[in-house]
């Protein structure tokens, strides 16, 4: 008999070979299920969110949708599509303290400390949190994107389109609900884990935020072109208004993984010093 | 045959400069019920913390069913049973839902899982309340959940940090019982620490007394109280002044004297018979004692005699500082 991960769930001891271990995936799945139950018994910590995106849409194209005629490259009615994944972006960053005050809530009560009892994987135990953090962000989106179609939102690359940023929503949720998580592991703080979000949010203004890049100037262009914030509306943007462009897709997805893979691996790290710091 | 003692070889836990174990060493042997006596404060929570693998020793050893509780973390997770002193169930779910999730994660099917679960109710006589979310709970009824999650994997070994603290003595009573039946019917050995000097008494096989990091006493209960002497008098004077004289002319003639303030405690053999003579000596010394009381030694006389003490009175001033 072989021990062939390092991985505590899965090292079997002399003994301990007729005892099974739930499967990893199957932890996963029943734990994000168990945080989403709980989240959906809450709606007080999700509401807001919720209405928040919406709210953002249906401000920012009423305050400038009038105004983007006079933009250059951006035809009449295409301002809808050009500010809707700011608003998605936005919603993102406010929603994505949900997950990690969660889990600053199971801190409190006890029951992080029941279940690190078990031999669960210690990723599966934050990646439940994520997940179901991820999850509410999607719901987000697609209230978003419904809102937006019923404010006539036309997609130049149809449902591809759409999926698409759908898709980006997904990663980018899932490495702020990963950055929310490892501040609550760090700070063992509901209030610190709520203003999370708020760190990224000065991005969503050093970027193309109401007008194309091209059209920004002096220090607030290179901020702009420093920011993958900027690549990630780009691709975004590029779906909805103008059609399929792989090298602008790219980007975005590097872009993306840059901005919610950090986060998340912070969430790794900052799981490990709690449980060697206590 | 499963091991299922515990080994602890010189465990230390600092935080910074302070030690919160410092030095500790015991072994509970198979089926046994240990019992860690001590104050707030003493270090009774972050040895089970050690032991449970929730909290890495910095210096030392231990295992548990034979199992290092560092390097084999999970197989220790596998085989005990941890009910910690916070109660760790989240109030937004319900009993069954808490149960069912802690079986699964400890490799049962779900069905199993659930069945096990409504057994476990059923025992902690939660069985009628599983529509109740937990946040819903008393104290009592939460603490008995917390014990049903405890047990939901048949461990062999359980650990139970202060089981009873702030329990009613209705509550108390059946955490007690059902300890105990743990212990019979399934020969499961017990961990428990507990700030009650009656509680230790009651359930524990052998007992330690920890204070400040350190084992300062070990053995069964009995043992311990017998090391004392068989009985002492009791007697209570109407000052501290009054108090330290009678001890002075009463020390010749017993064994050991224990003054605290006004209450001077003698130990001795055969106390019963010589009362008359420790009132023949205080009445020549002019002293008017405000009770005499022939007693049975108690845990809380182990206690004063390790520490010097009043177990209550440390616990007090333990629980003030905090």
């Amino acid at each position: 008999m072989t021990t062939l991960t390092k991985d505590t769930t899965s090292t079997l001891s002399a003994q301990g070979n007729q005892q099974k271990t739930m499967p990893f995936l199957a932890q996963v799945s029943m734990m994000s299920w168990r945080s989403i139950v709980t989240l959906a018994r809450t709606p007080a910590a999700v509401l807001p969110s919720l209405f928040i995106s919406g709210f953002f849409l249906f401000i920012y194209e009423a305050t400038l949708g009038n105004a983007a005629d006079s933009i250059p490259g951006l035809s009449s009615g295409g301002y809808l599509a050009f500010i809707l994944p700011l608003s998605i972006i936005s919603a993102s960053l406010s929603g994505a303290g949900v997950a990690g005050q969660n889990l600053v809530r199971d801190i409190e009560n006890g029951y992080f400390d029941k279940l690190l009892l078990t031999p669960i994987s210690r990723s599966a135990l934050l990646l439940g949190q994520i997940i179901a953090g991820a999850m509410v962000l999607l719901l987000q989106t697609l209230i978003i994107l419904g809102v937006g179609l019923l404010m006539g939102l036309d997609s130049a690359t149809g449902v591809g389109g759409y999926l698409v940023v759908i898709a980006f929503s997904v990663i980018l949720g899932t490495g702020f609900a990963g950055f929310s998580v490892g501040v609550a592991l760090r700070t063992n703080s509901a209030a610190a884990t709520q203003g999370a979000g708020f760190i990224f949010f000065p991005l969503t203004f050093l970027t193309a935020t109401f007008v194309p890049v091209d059209l920004l100037g002096g220090w607030l262009k290179t901020a702009a072109q420093l920011n993958p914030i900027t690549y990630i509306l780009e691709a975004m943007r590029s779906v909805l208004l103008t059609g399929w462009d792989s090298e602008k897709l790219l980007t975005g997805v590097l872009a993306c993984v840059v901005i919610g893979g950090i986060p998340f691996l912070y969430s790794l790290t900052s799981l490990r010093a709690r449980t060697r710091r206590k | 045959m499963a091991n299922r003692e515990i080994v602890a070889e010189n465990l230390v836990k600092r935080y910074g400069d302070f030690a919160a174990v410092d030095g500790v060493s015991f072994k509970v042997d198979d089926g046994e019920i240990f019992g860690f006596l001590g104050p707030n404060g003493a270090g009774k929570s972050t040895a089970i913390l050690m032991l449970t693998t929730l909290g890495l020793p910095t210096e030392g050893r231990a295992t548990v069913g034979g199992f290092d509780v560092v390097s084999q973390a999970a197989d220790v997770r596998r085989v005990a049973g941890v009910a910690l002193q916070d109660i760790g169930l989240d109030p937004l779910m319900k009993s069954m839902e808490l149960l069912t999730i802690q079986g699964q994660l400890f490799g049962l099917s779900r069905r199993d899982s659930q069945s096990r679960a409504k057994e476990l109710l059923e025992i902690v006589k939660l069985a009628d309340v599983t529509d109740r979310p937990v946040g819903k709970y008393s104290g009592g009824m939460r603490r008995r959940l917390d014990l049903a999650m405890a047990l939901i994997h048949e461990p062999s070994i359980l650990f139970l940090d202060e089981p009873t603290t702030g329990l009613d003595p209705a509550s108390r009573r059946d955490v007690w019982t059902e300890v105990r039946r743990l212990n019979k019917e399934q020969g499961m050995t017990i961990f428990l620490t507990t700030q009650y000097l009656e509680e230790a008494d009651e359930l524990a096989d052998r007992i330690a007394i920890i204070v400040k990091g350190k084992i300062e006493a070990e053995g069964q209960p009995a043992e311990l109280k017998s090391g004392l002497g068989s009985e002492s008098i009791n007697v209570i004077f109407s000052d501290v002044e009054t108090a330290e004289s009678a001890q002075s002319k009463l020390s010749d003639m017993v064994e050991r004297t224990q003054l605290d303030r006004k209450t001077l405690r003698l130990y001795l053999k055969d106390a019963a018979t010589r009362i008359p003579a420790v009132v023949n000596i205080l009445s020549e010394s002019n002293i008017q004692p405000v009770s005499l009381t022939l007693t049975q030694p108690t845990l809380d006389d182990v206690f004063l005699q390790v520490t010097g003490e009043r177990f209550e009175e440390e616990t007090k001033t333990e629980a003030e500082l905090a």
